[in-house]
C-alpha cells in the first residue's frame, strides 16, 4: 500500500476520499496488497522501482563523477575501476550519467502520466457520467487521438511545440490521455448504475458532488493500474523522442539521448549504448511487472 | 506463479525475435533499392558483358541537380558527373585542362577572354553543343540572385546581376568571347568549377522550374532517376567526347548515419562511402576487403559568429573571448587525427596563406577579462546552429557542439544547440537566424579568393543566400579582396590576402576549427579512385574489378 500513492498521481479531490474508501473496504485493499507481494514477478518489479527511487534521490552520493564533466582525452574508455561503465564520446562517466538520468526518467514518468491521468480522468468521467451527446463528442475526439500511432502523434506534437524535455513530457502526456479516458469512462458507466449512487442522487446531491466524491473514487483501482503501466511506456516514449533529438537536449544525461549519441561507436565502444539501453530496459520492465501484478491483485475476480 | 515467469521470459524472447525480424525486413527493404546492384555484381561475376554498377554511399541527399543554383558538396558530387565546364580541373590538382573548350586566350589587359570550343559535343537530349549554348547559360545565371555561385564568384548583386562579366558573345559557331568590366585573376580557374556546368538550353526551357529535377548536360553520365532522400541513379554516356566511363551505372545512396553506412560498406551493399566516422578508420584499415582513400586537404571548418547582431555577437571583444575560451587542441581530439587545427579562414595548402598569424590559443583568464571589459562578465545565452549530418570538414558536428557548449560554460556563456538537417541548416544560416553556427568550406578552384571573398566579404553577406554567414562586413577587407581580384600578379595578390587575414584574425568573425583530410572508405574492388582536393571528382576514370 505504501508504494501506491507515491507512484500514482491522484486527481483533485480524491486523496481524502481514498482514505475513506480504504477504511470502508479495507479488506479489498489489504487482500490486494497481500496478493501483490506474494507474486514473485510483481515483487521484482517493486524492487526495481524502489531501487530507481533510491538512486534518484541519492544521485549525488551514488555517482562517482560529475555527469556533464568532459574529459576529451579520456574518450571511449572501456569499463574499469575508475569508470565503472566506461566513458562516452566526450569522455563523460557513463555510470554517473545513468545515475543522474534516473532523475530525468522519474520526472518524465510522473509528469507525463500525471498529465494523461488528470485530463483522461476528467474527460472519461464526464463522458461516462453524463452520457448522451457529451459522451459522443468526447469519445469521438478520443477515438481520433487513438487512431494515431502514439509515438507518431508525440513526434508531431513536439514538432509543433519545439524540441525540449518539457514539451516531450507534455506530448507524451497528451498521447496517454485516451487510455485513461476510456478506462475511466467504462468504469464510471458501471459505477453510476450502483445503488449507492442512486441513493446519493435521491438525497439531492449535485452532479459535481456525485461525480467527484462518489463515482471517481470508486474507479481508483483501474486508474492506479493504468498509471503504473503508463509510467513505463512514458519513459520508453521519452527515450524514443530523445533518441530522435526531440526530447532532452544536450548535455542532459537522458538515457535515450545517450543511446543516440553513442551509436556512432556501436562497433568500437559498445558500452556507450549498452548500459543506457539496459537501464531503460530494466526500468520499463520494473514498471510493467509491477503494473501487471497490481492489475491481478486488484481484480476482484481473482479473489481466493 | 512460475508459469508467469515463463510467460514473461517467453514475451521477452518474442520481443527480441520481433525486433530482429523487423531489422532484417528493413535490410530487405534497403536491398530493394539497391536491387540492380546485387544483380549487377552477380552479372559481372558470371560474365564479362554484365553491367558494372558503382554504389556511392553518402550522408545527405543532393539539394538540387541544377549546379548553378546550389552551393553544397552533396549536390555538386552528382552534377559533376552530369555536366562539363568549359575547362576542367586536372585529375589530382586545381590546374585546368581543356574540356568543352579546347584552347583559350586573354587580352593584354585581362579583360577579354576568347575560348575555342569542341565541335563534336552533344547534350544528353541529343541537341548539339554550340557557342550559343554557352551564351545562353551565362545569360541565364545573370538573370536572378538564385544563381548563388555566380554571385559569389563574379560579384553579382541585386543591382548588378551580371557582376563583372559585362558581355558574353558567340563570335562563331564554336567560339565564345567574354568581356569583363575589370580584370579577374582567378577567372579561368573559376570557369572550371562544377557550378558553371553548361546545361542544355532546350531542357532548361522545357522543364522550367522543374529543371533541377531533370538535369541535362554533356557529362560522362546521364541522369536517370532521383528518389528524394534515397538515391540518385546516373548511367554511362556512351557518346562522351572525353574519356568514356568504365562503369555503366552509378547510384548515389543517402544513408544518413555514418555507422550504418559503414556497415553497409562492410556487407558489400555499397562500394564507396564518404563521411567515415573517425573511430571507424582503424577498423576499415584492418579489413582486408576495404581501403581508405584520403582526400587531399583543401577545406576549413569553422564556427561563424553572427556579427550583424546587436547583442554580444556584434561585439569584437566577445568574439575574441570565445576564441580564447575554447581549447582547440582538445577539441581536435574529436577529429581522431583527420584534422589539423585551423587559425586562418583558408587552408595552408593554398598560396597566400598567412603563417605569421598566431592563433588566439587557450587562455580562460584572458577570455574572462575580455568578457568583463565588454560588459558580459555574468555571461549570456547564445544559440549554436549545427548540422545533424557529418561533413567532410567536420566529421562529428554534434559531439563537437557539445564540447564547445561545455567549454563556453566555463566563461558563463550558455550555449543552446540547435540541430537541423543539412538543407534546413543551410537555409537557416543563410538567413542569419543563428547567433553562432557551424559550417565549413571545401575549396572549389584552389584560389584564396574562393575562401576569403566567398566566406568573408561583405558582398556575400546577403540575407537569404549568404556565403558569409558571420555577416562580417569590413570595408577594409572588402577593399583588399577586390584589389586582389583585379591584380594579375600572384605575388602581389598573395600579399593582399595575407593582409586581409590579419584583419580577419583581429576582428574574429569566426572561431576557425580545423582543416581535415577527409577519409573515404571503399571496397578493394574499386580501382583508380582519385580523390580531388575540391571535394568531388568525375567518375569516368575509376573502375570496378569484379
Amino acid at each position: 500500500m505504501a508504494a501506491i500513492p507515491q507512484t500514482t498521481p491522484t486527481p483533485p479531490g480524491v486523496p481524502e476520499r481514498e482514505k475513506a474508501a480504504t477504511a470502508k473496504s479495507s479488506s479489498l485493499w489489504l487482500d490486494a496488497f497481500s496478493r501483490l507481494i506474494r507474486s514473485k514477478t510483481s515483487f521484482i518489479g517493486l524492487l526495481i522501482i524502489l531501487l530507481l527511487l533510491v538512486v534518484a534521490a541519492m544521485a549525488p552520493v551514488v555517482a562517482t563523477h560529475d555527469p556533464t564533466d568532459q574529459q576529451l582525452l579520456d574518450r571511449y574508455l572501456a569499463p574499469s575501476g575508475d569508470h565503472w561503465l566506461g566513458t562516452d564520446e566526450l569522455g563523460r562517466d557513463i555510470y554517473s550519467r545513468i545515475v543522474y538520468g534516473t532523475r530525468i526518467s522519474i520526472q518524465i514518468g510522473l509528469i507525463a502520466v500525471g498529465i494523461s491521468a488528470v485530463i483522461g480522468i476528467l474527460l472519461g468521467g464526464i463522458a461516462g457520467y453524463f452520457g448522451r451527446w457529451v459522451d459522443q463528442v468526447i469519445m469521438r475526439v478520443i477515438d481520433i487521438l487513438m487512431a494515431f500511432p502514439s509515438i507518431l502523434l508525440a513526434i508531431a506534437l513536439v514538432a509543433v511545440l519545439g524540441a525540449s524535455l518539457t514539451n516531450a513530457m507534455i506530448a507524451i502526456g497528451i498521447v496517454g490521455v485516451p487510455q485513461f479516458a476510456r478506462i475511466v469512462r467504462s468504469t464510471v458507466l458501471s459505477v453510476k448504475e450502483t445503488e449507492y449512487i442512486e441513493a446519493a442522487r435521491a438525497i439531492g446531491a449535485k452532479n459535481n458532488r456525485i461525480l467527484f466524491q462518489h463515482v471517481l473514487p470508486n474507479c481508483l483501482a483501474p486508474i492506479i493500474v493504468q498509471a503504473t503501466l503508463s509510467i513505463g511506456t512514458a519513459i520508453l516514449d521519452a527515450a524514443g523522442l530523445s533518441f530522435l533529438g526531440l526530447g532532452a537536449q544536450p548535455p542532459s544525461p537522458e538515457w535515450g539521448a545517450m543511446l543516440s549519441d553513442g551509436r556512432a561507436a556501436l562497433q568500437t565502444a559498445p558500452w556507450v549504448v549498452a548500459f543506457p539501453g539496459l537501464a531503460i530496459f530494466l526500468v520499463v520492465l520494473g514498471f510493467n511487472l509491477f503494473g501487471d501484478g497490481l492489475r491481478d491483485a486488484l481484480d476482484p475476480r481473482l479473489k481466493q | 506463479m512460475n508459469k508467469k515467469v515463463l510467460w514473461t521470459l517467453f514475451g521477452m524472447l518474442l520481443f527480441v525475435v520481433l525486433i530482429a525480424s523487423g531489422c532484417s525486413s528493413d535490410e530487405a527493404g534497403s536491398e530493394d533499392t539497391g536491387d540492380d546492384t546485387a544483380e549487377a555484381s552477380d552479372d559481372t561475376e558470371s560474365g564479362e558483358d554484365g553491367e558494372k554498377t558503382l554504389v556511392f554511399g553518402r550522408g545527405a541527399d543532393s539539394v538540387q541537380l541544377d549546379p548553378s543554383q546550389i552551393t553544397d558538396g552533396e549536390s555538386i558530387y552528382v552534377t559533376n558527373q552530369l555536366y562539363d565546364t568549359l575547362v576542367r580541373y586536372k585529375e589530382d590538382s586545381t590546374e585546368v585542362r581543356p574540356s568543352l573548350a579546347t584552347e583559350w586566350e586573354t587580352s593584354e589587359d585581362g579583360l577579354v577572354w576568347t575560348f575555342q570550343l569542341r565541335d563534336d559535343v552533344k547534350f544528353h537530349d541529343g541537341s548539339d553543343f554550340t557557342a550559343e549554348d554557352v551564351v545562353f547559360n551565362f545569360e541565364r545565371w545573370a538573370t536572378s540572385a538564385d544563381f548563388i555561385y555566380y554571385g559569389y564568384m563574379f560579384g553579382a548583386t541585386e543591382d548588378n546581376l551580371k557582376g563583372i562579366i559585362e558581355k558574353v558573345e558567340a563570335t562563331g559557331d564554336y567560339e565564345v568571347k567574354f568581356t569583363l568590366s575589370e580584370p579577374n585573376a582567378p577567372f579561368l580557374y573559376t570557369l572550371a568549377m562544377p557550378p558553371f556546368g553548361i546545361a542544355s538550353p532546350d531542357a532548361v526551357e522545357e522543364y522550367g522550374d522543374d529543371y533541377f529535377k531533370n538535369p541535362v548536360g554533356t557529362g560522362p553520365f546521364v541522369f536517370e532517376e532521383w528518389v528524394k532522400d534515397d538515391s540518385i541513379t546516373v548511367v554511362k554516356n556512351d557518346d562522351y567526347f572525353d574519356e568514356p566511363a568504365k562503369v555503366d551505372k552509378v547510384i548515389f545512396r543517402t544513408i544518413p548515419d555514418n555507422g550504418a553506412r559503414f556497415m553497409e560498406l562492410q556487407s558489400g551493399s555499397i562500394d564507396v562511402m564518404n563521411g567515415l566516422n573517425p573511430q571507424d578508420i582503424e577498423q576499415a584499415e584492418s579489413d582486408e576487403n576495404l581501403q581508405i582513400i584520403r582526400r587531399p586537404s583543401m577545406n576549413v571548418s569553422y564556427m561563424a559568429m553572427n556579427t550583424d547582431q546587436e547583442g554580444p555577437m556584434g561585439n569584437k571583444e566577445v568574439r575574441q573571448a570565445i576564441n580564447l575560451a575554447i581549447d582547440k587542441e582538445k577539441l581536435l581530439t574529436l577529429f581522431e587525427g583527420v584534422g589539423k587545427a585551423a587559425k586562418n579562414p583558408m587552408p595552408p595548402s593554398l598560396w597566400g596563406y598567412n603563417d605569421e598569424i598566431e592563433d588566439y590559443g587557450y587562455d580562460i583568464e584572458e577570455a574572462k577579462k575580455l568578457l568583463a571589459e565588454a560588459g558580459y562578465a555574468d555571461g549570456f545565452k547564445v544559440t549554436l546552429y549545427s548540422m545533424a549530418n557529418p561533413r567532410p570538414y567536420l566529421p562529428q558536428p554534434k559531439v563537437t557542439a557539445q564540447a564547445i557548449q561545455e567549454m563556453l560554460a566555463e566563461v558563463n556563456i550558455e550555449v543552446e544547440i540547435v540541430e537541423n538537417d543539412w538543407d534546413t541548416h543551410l537555409a537557416a544560416t543563410e538567413n542569419g537566424e543563428h547567433d553562432m553556427a557551424f559550417l565549413g568550406w571545401t575549396g572549389d578552384n584552389g584560389d584564396p579568393d574562393n575562401f576569403l571573398y566567398v566566406l568573408l566579404d561583405k558582398d556575400n553577406a546577403k540575407m537569404g543566400s549568404a556565403g558569409n554567414v558571420a555577416f562580417y562586413k569590413s570595408d577594409e577587407v572588402h577593399d583588399l579582396l577586390k584589389a586582389a581580384q583585379t591584380e594579375m600578379d600572384q605575388e602581389k595578390r598573395s600579399e593582399l590576402y595575407m593582409e586581409a587575414q590579419e584583419i580577419i584574425h583581429e576582428d574574429a568573425p569566426w572561431f576557425p576549427i580545423a582543416h581535415t583530410t577527409p577519409p573515404l572508405a571503399a571496397s578493394k574492388d574499386v580501382v583508380d579512385y582519385l580523390p580531388h582536393p575540391t571535394g568531388s571528382e568525375p567518375f569516368n576514370f575509376l573502375d570496378i574489378s569484379r
